[in-house]
């Protein structure tokens, strides 16, 4: 297909990739400022424990030591994401009273350089009185287990149901019902970058944080709140972030304390994670308890699903209400399902807490939506693939209550799969030790709920433009190492007819790109923010427009369109000026006025989930050695659909690290836990995938064209984190008749099935 | 966290740094590549009152071979450099292997086999392959110097025999018989960056299908590297059989004592024991029978 | 005790007094400010800090600064001296793809390198055992593998060039 755009699809280099290849790009670790002090922050070593006393005399007494804070120094004032439910904020910046998981945040010193702070943190003496602690959801909800915040006596702080249909009825009418429970486990984001804050306040006390998040605006507002500030006395600036994956979308308390001590103090002060604590104290996926009952007809028709899924949320809320509504979301989705019921529970143990993570409770709900989708296809005698077939939701689907799907691809994604994997072929005839697996997604682009309760649109853009023909972007959306800049700037130049090298663009900078944006995460970016900037430039089209029509007297009903630097007739190119003279027309008109305009995008008439759907399928080879129960990932196949490829590199590179973590959830990474404690805290311990650990793999991109997206854009790269570890699980089967039912799979469980199955 | 404060000393001369050791004792950490114990001081596990770094002790750092004698590598000698030395390739291939698959580049470039020895971790990837290879290490004092056999260096994890004012200078290994061969094997759940859950490294030789000689080292399956003497009791002067073969792992998983831990269960050390233990003696076998 | 050290970094000279428990990571990154070099782990394990000491690559967050007296170390910034044009490493990852946060990149550089000083026909399998001890978790290594065997053809080239002149 001929394409119809000049530099969106376009093999673009990302505009920041020369910048980060010289080592040049600044993350926020990389920054200093004269006079800045080093924050250390001292954590809770008990699981649940009472405050009883905090003694800073002897921190305070080391030369160096400019501050030491505890929560009683704070305006003490709870924060969390869901601004809209206040009840759900249950977290301090510093402990107050009480902590509730190890690593829980108690203290906190500002010294002159980081030996001393770090010695300052063993002198800090803390007298706890120890609670008793909690650490597994189905104790945690029986009558008289610890109770772990006052508010909230039954440990269930969120319940989320949805329904349609007559599930009861539904499975009365079905030939085939199953039931099955499955458990996922906890890992983590695992960013390269550990998280980093550098505050600095002014003589009029406006402070501004440089921070590595995903989410500026949430982080100014949160921060505003905590320190009883106005929202706009706090700026926040997010500098090249090193990776998120979702563990950088909350305000955290490294954020608070920089801010805090630097008004205390009057110096700039950073605080910077060691990966020790990123692990022992880092937000993780949830753990969930999915029971899930599907009926079918004997054809294969999907009648009715059943599903009820328990999150183990840690110690706090963070992102996990969202993740308990989104969970019961994705189990409606991909499939048609005439009758669905779904009942989610998050329930706080006294573990770090869990929060968002790419997928947002896909990868768990849809790991037991693929894989009993596989179970139910060998009781019914039919091939995996035909049962996704009969299934798939297509365009113009309506998930109730939900929304209805502007465009699916999924169907074409199973069979570009089942065709690049040789499927048929490979089911029937892998020899032992080898088989083959498929796991499908669907993902959101961008939530619509609007938890946190913003007054601002969900995504804005600003657009300025020049008489030299150059453009200028701002926006708040948050490039965290994905390249949404870069897609931004596509987007912009292909509506201007300008050349990539023609833009510059600010991003997330709170005091200076326009309010406001929920930030980088549940894939909202390209297509929101992409909406925007497509807003913005029509606006700043129509005056150049207006000036081109007026020079060249041309009639009403010539188009007009911005392309290869030029304002000009369609029909008639010469009838044009060149994009920066037409600035100038409009420009001398409005008597010097520059020409800006503002766009912004929040989505309308799209329910209350989300306003476009990705989809895809993935085929996993894998070898079993059946002595070691070791599981080499031989090949992986996959077939997506994002609509409309912005950049294809990016888009590649997404899928290929999808992979990767997709990896290291099915086979080697976990958090070993005893009780609240987290006890691989290093790189070596926690497993995740090495260059050496990829499998070859080949991807295939379904075209559609999403109505409510860019240019035909929606999400890629985050509905790709949930089908590798159902894909892998189902080639395991394959290969050796070992079902997964608990994530990961290890070699010990593959050996412990071998053995039972001689 | 950030490193403890220590005084930091670089001695020339092996001399010198036994003298500071003399001087220092218990309170001196002695730094020979630092992969290990920079690590253990980040964790604030170890708070030397100073550190020797061994690296610039040219005489340390050699590797010479001597098809007569044997293998002679200074305790200084990088991992790195283990691993491409054409005499070790050609004749110590285990040994070779346990340092190519130990860690991860920029330690390896780092990292020294002494080092990796006296760091004395149970599942110190080096001392298998060149216990079943029957390694002597030399340990040097102010008064004197003493050959350890590496099957009496080891005491517990984190301790060894040498004493507080010795330093290790050297490993030896003799020339391998004629008709023997020997192998590396481990197992750990990814490719790179990573320490073995169990690893074997096997000695045998093998004269008119009978096993005359047979060695066999476990690694982080017990508090220190160990030797699997009943399976090697059992193999020897037995004919080679895949029978015995397999009886021979079996007995040798029988006889380590792993623990369960944040790599593997107990239980899935033992079975891991026997399939390595079996690869092992086959790769050996078939290196002996090829010479 | 501060102790005098004397050595070079990208082909300058430095003379400083460092306090002997501070690292060459740190040392680069605080007192040269040359912050390319990043700091992952500070255990080693992650090769985000990795650097080249006397042509090899090693962990500088495992160096200690007061060690590299009389040494030559090479980082990121060394590349490619500020507005000289691009190492072929650089310039393959950016046309690749193979750089997304950027935060592993400077250690993947160093590390293929390494790897490039020693051959220039590396296999796929050498590449990848090369880059190892290099994690990143946003690009799945594809594209980083795919740019380091571009590298190399380039060099492979630049060297034959060179000799035919």
């Amino acid at each position: 297909m001929e394409s119809r755009f000049k530099i969106v699809g376009q093999d673009v280099p990302r505009t920041d990739a020369e910048v980060k290849a010289r080592g040049k790009a600044l993350y926020t670790d990389d920054m200093k400022l004269p006079g800045m002090l080093h924050g250390q922050i001292l954590r809770s070593p008990l699981a649940h424990a009472r405050i009883k006393h905090i003694d800073t005399r002897r921190a305070l007494g080391l030369p160096g030591v400019k501050a030491v804070i505890t929560g009683q120094d704070t305006p003490k004032i709870k924060y969390g994401n869901w601004r809209l439910f206040p009840d759900t904020q249950d977290e301090y910046p510093l402990a107050v009273d009480k902590v509730r998981f190890i690593g829980d945040e108690v203290a906190a010193v500002a010294a002159i350089d980081r030996d001393t702070a770090e010695e300052a943190m063993e002198l800090i003496e803390v007298e706890y009185e120890e609670l008793p602690a909690v650490f597994d959801v189905d104790l945690s909800i029986k009558p008289g287990a610890p109770v772990i915040h006052d508010y909230c006596p039954t440990n269930i702080s969120v319940n989320r149901k949805i329904k349609y249909g007559d599930v009861e009825k539904g499975f009365a009418e079905s030939d085939y019902v199953r039931e099955d429970i499955f458990n996922t486990h906890s890992v983590s984001h695992a960013y390269l970058e550990p998280c980093s804050a550098l505050a600095q306040v002014d003589l009029d006390g406006r402070i501004t944080l440089w921070t590595s998040t995903q989410v500026p605006y949430i982080v100014q507002c949160l921060l505003a709140s905590t320190l009883n500030m106005r929202e706009n006395d706090i700026r926040v600036i997010k500098p090249f972030v090193g990776g998120g994956f979702g563990g950088k979308m909350e305000l955290r308390a490294w954020e608070f304390c920089a801010a805090f001590l630097a008004r205390q103090t009057g110096c700039p002060v950073k605080f910077t994670l060691t990966r020790e604590e990123e692990f022992i104290t880092g937000r993780r996926r949830h753990p969930m308890k999915i029971y899930s009952k599907v009926g079918f007809r004997k054809d294969g028709t999907l009648v009715a699903k059943d599903l009820k899924i328990q999150l183990d949320g840690g110690a706090y809320n963070a992102m996990g209400p969202t993740a308990t509504f989104l969970c019961g979301n994705f189990g409606a989705m991909l499939y048609r399902y005439p009758n669905y019921r779904f009942h989610g529970e998050h329930i706080y143990t006294n573990k770090p807490p869990a929060s968002a993570m790419r997928g947002f409770g896909a990868p768990q709900s849809l790991y037991a939506t693929e894989i009993q989708m596989n179970m139910a296809a060998e009781e019914l005698g039919i091939d995996p693939i035909d049962l996704r077939l009969k299934n798939a939701q297509v365009s113009g689907d309506e998930i109730p209550d939900v929304a209805t799907i502007s465009s699916s691809g999924f169907i074409d994604c199973i069979k570009a799969v089942a065709e690049m994997s040789d499927w048929k072929e490979k089911r029937k005839s892998l020899p032992a030790g080898r088989g083959i697996g498929i796991g499908c997604y669907s993902f959101i682009s961008g939530g619509v709920f609007n938890w946190f309760n913003t007054q601002y649109p969900f995504s804005a853009a600003e657009v300025r433009v020049f008489s030299d023909g150059t453009a200028h972007l701002l926006t708040m959306a948050s490039d965290i190492g994905q390249g949404s800049d870069t897609v931004l700037k596509q987007i912009l130049a292909e509506e201007l007819g300008l050349k990539m090298g023609d833009i510059r663009m600010t991003s997330a900078d709170t005091s200076m790109t326009p309010q406001a944006d929920l930030g980088s995460w549940g894939s909202r970016v390209t297509l929101m923010a992409g909406n925007a900037v497509i807003d913005a430039a029509k606006k700043i089209k129509e005056p150049l427009f207006g000036a081109v029509s007026a020079r060249f007297n041309l009639n009403v009903i010539h188009d007009i369109e911005c392309v290869n630097g030029r304002v000009q007739s369609k029909s008639r190119p010469d009838y044009g000026l060149t994009f920066g003279e037409a600035v100038a027309m409009v420009q001398k008109a409005n008597r010097g006025e520059p020409l800006v305009a503002r766009g912004s995008y929040t989505p309308r008439g799209k329910g209350l989930v989300t306003p476009a759907f990705g989809f895809g399928a993935q085929v996993a080879e894998v070898d079993v050695d059946k002595e070691t129960g070791l599981v080499e990932v031989k090949h992986m196949w996959t077939a997506h659909d994002c609509g409309t490829v912005i950049n294809p590199r990016s888009v590649e590179g997404q899928l290929a690290g999808s992979i990767q973590m997709g990896l290291g959830y099915a086979l080697s990474e976990q958090f070993v836990m005893d009780g609240g404690k987290t006890l691989n805290t290093n790189f070596v311990d926690y497993k995740m995938p090495t260059a050496s650990d990829m499998p070859p793999s080949e991807l295939f991109h379904v075209e559609t064209y999403e109505p409510e997206g860019p240019m035909g854009a929606k999400e890629a790269g985050e509905g790709l984190a949930s089908p590798t570890a159902p894909a892998i699980s189902d080639a395991v089967y394959h290969a050796t008749g070992y079902r997964c039912m608990d994530l990961p799979i290890t070699p010990e469980k593959i050996l412990r099935n071998l053995k039972k199955n001689k | 966290m950030r490193l403890p404060k220590f005084e930091y000393f670089e001695p020339e001369t092996l001399e010198e740094a036994l003298r500071l050791l003399a001087e220092w004792r218990e309170r001196v950490c002695v730094l020979a590549g630092g992969t290990d114990v920079l690590v253990k001081m980040r964790n604030g596990r170890l708070k030397p009152g100073a550190v020797i770094a061994l690296e610039r002790i040219s005489s340390l750092n050699g590797i010479g071979f001597d098809l007569r004698k044997g293998l002679t590598i200074g305790a200084g000698a990088k991992l790195s450099d283990v691993t491409s030395h054409p005499d070790i390739l050609r004749y110590y291939p285990a040994i070779a292997r346990a340092a190519r698959v130990m860690a991860n580049v920029q330690v390896r470039n780092m990292g020294t086999i002494g080092g990796n020895l006296c760091n004395a971790a149970p599942s110190a990837e080096n001392a298998p392959p060149l216990m079943a290879l029957g390694a002597v290490v030399t340990a040097a004092s102010l008064e004197e110097e003493r050959r350890i056999t590496l099957d009496d260096f080891f005491r517990g994890p984190g301790l060894t025999a040498m004493k507080p004012e010795e330093i290790m200078t050297s490993i030896f290994v003799p020339t391998p018989p004629a008709n023997s061969g020997a192998s590396y094997q481990r197992i750990s759940a990814r490719c790179g960056v990573d320490i073995a859950a169990v690893s074997v490294g096997a000695m045998i030789m093998i004269e008119d299908t009978v096993c005359r000689e047979v060695r066999i080292a476990l690694g982080a399956v017990a508090p220190v590297p160990m030797r699997a003497l009943s399976a090697e009791a059992f193999l020897k002067e037995k004919v080679w059989s895949e029978e015995f073969l397999r009886e021979a792992a079996r007995i040798s998983a029988d006889e380590s004592r792993p623990i369960s831990d944040v790599r593997a269960s107990l239980e899935f050390r033992k079975q891991m024991v026997a399939v390595m233990t079996q690869r092992a003696l086959e790769e050996a076998y078939g290196r002996a029978i090829k010479r | 005790m501060k102790h005098h050290i004397n050595f070079k970094v990208n082909g300058d000279d430095y003379s400083l007094a460092v306090d002997p428990w501070r690292t060459l990571n740190e040392v680069i990154r605080e007192d040269l400010n040359l912050t390319g070099t990043k700091l992952g782990c500070g255990t080693g394990d992650c090769g985000a800090c990795t650097v080249l000491l006397d042509g090899r690559s090693v962990s500088s967050c495992l160096t200690l600064a007061v060690s590299v007296n009389g040494k030559s170390v090479m980082t990121v910034e060394g590349l490619a001296p500020s507005g000289e044009e691009l190492h072929p490493i650089q310039e393959a990852l950016i046309q690749t793809g193979g750089i997304q946060c950027g935060f592993c990149t400077a250690g993947m550089e160093m590390s293929a390198l390494n790897l490039l000083n020693q051959t220039l026909s590396p296999s796929e399998t050498e590449i990848k055992s090369a880059l190892s001890g290099n994690l990143c978790r946003c690009t799945g290594y594809n594209q980083i593998v795919e740019a380091i065997s571009m590298a190399a053809d380039k060099m492979r080239d630049n060297a034959a060039e060179k000799e035919e002149q």
